[in-house]
């Protein structure tokens, strides 16, 4: 009995122990190339997607280079929002 | 042949031509390359859930690392009501990571360096989310375009910036993995003309830095994959729990 308790409780440990090996190992290696690419393509999605829509919606009521120029910004604003919720995101599963 | 960089891109033909109501449907090297990552993807599994033992071999234990590591990024990031839709995950990244994967090999051709192939994924996604949002929530799922606390003067602006992030998803989500694995096969093959055309002299130089690319490149083929799987479950956890 005291033999098996034993081993549980050193299982315990080393199931322990290898769980913060992962978790370190996992923030430090190859993460952050991800997290790097993707703060970078949602701030030109949206950038992007706002251009479109603003070009889209000037070809439909003639107001040429009004709307794409009002659309782009938005655009950005929407990169620049979208940049600020993954960062957050990112340190919130840091912490 | 193998000077041009882009040459590796080219989606050629194979067989004869079929065309169905003047679509083009025939038989390319893309298809080919999708149905020998789909078949490798079915001999792994198969192999991996032949005969399960208490203490695996090398397959099972492979697939079974692949299920608990699926599972824990869905129950990590969308919760417990995302259970269901982790054949769906499960299948995307795999499917993902064997065509990256499938597409290091030497004269095979990368699916996922098309931007056509990655949007018709992230497009597969972004549409399903959102009709699952609306069957779930119904016309409430229209208040993730509209954050709480914000005063009445600026909220069409940031209406209006909120439906340009939302529709910037399948953007982003499929210029990543394209822009990615485009790059990286454009790259190794760039430093392979350096090889040969620098010779036995210099060629060493670009010969060790393409060994160390074609590393990274595993790397990044991995990775592209479950970033690729994580968004889809970040996306799916806005449709199924509703924060603004």
């Amino acid at each position: 009995m005291t033999k098996q308790d034993d081993l549980e409780t050193r299982l315990k440990i080393a199931k322990s122990k290898l769980e913060i090996k992962h978790s370190k190992a996992d923030t430090k290696k190859g993460a952050f190339l991800g997290n790097a690419f993707k703060l970078g393509t949602e701030l030109v999605a949206a950038v992007a997607v706002g251009s479109i829509i603003g070009f889209i919606l000037d070809n439909w009521f003639g107001t040429k280079p009004l709307l794409i120029i009002l659309f782009f910004l938005f655009g950005s604003a929407a990169g620049i929002y979208n940049v600020i919720k993954t960062a957050k995101k990112m340190q919130e599963n840091k912490e | 042949m193998a000077t041009n960089p882009m040459h590796q891109f080219n989606v050629y033909k194979i067989g004869p031509e079929i065309k169905i109501n003047g679509i083009d449907l025939s038989f390319t090297n893309a298809s080919l390359f999708m149905l020998i990552s789909a078949i490798s993807i079915s001999i792994f599994l198969l192999l991996g859930t032949k005969d399960k033992k208490i203490i695996p071999g090398k397959f099972q234990l492979l697939s079974e690392i692949l299920y608990n590591f699926i599972s824990k990024m869905i129950s990590d990031t969308a919760g417990k009501k995302a259970k269901p839709y982790f054949p769906f995950i499960f299948s995307l990244f795999i499917f993902v990571l064997f065509c990256n994967m499938v597409g290091m090999l030497p004269y095979s051709f990368t699916v996922t360096s098309h931007i056509i192939v990655t949007l018709a994924f992230a497009m597969f996604i972004f549409i399903g989310v959102t009709i699952l949002g609306f069957v779930i929530h119904g016309f409430k799922y229209l208040k993730i375009f509209v954050p709480s606390g914000v005063p009445v003067v600026l909220l069409p602006i940031i209406m209006i910036i909120e439906i340009i992030s939302y529709l910037s998803r399948p953007v982003s989500l499929s210029v990543r993995l394209f822009a990615n694995m485009m790059a990286g096969h454009t790259m190794l093959k760039v430093f392979g003309g350096f090889v040969i055309s620098l010779g036995l002299v210099a060629g060493w130089l670009p010969l060790t830095f393409s060994v160390a690319l074609t590393g990274l490149e595993i790397l990044v083929a991995f990775l592209q994959a479950y970033v690729f799987a994580i968004l889809t479950c970040i996306y799916l956890n806005d449709a199924l729990n509703l924060h603004h």
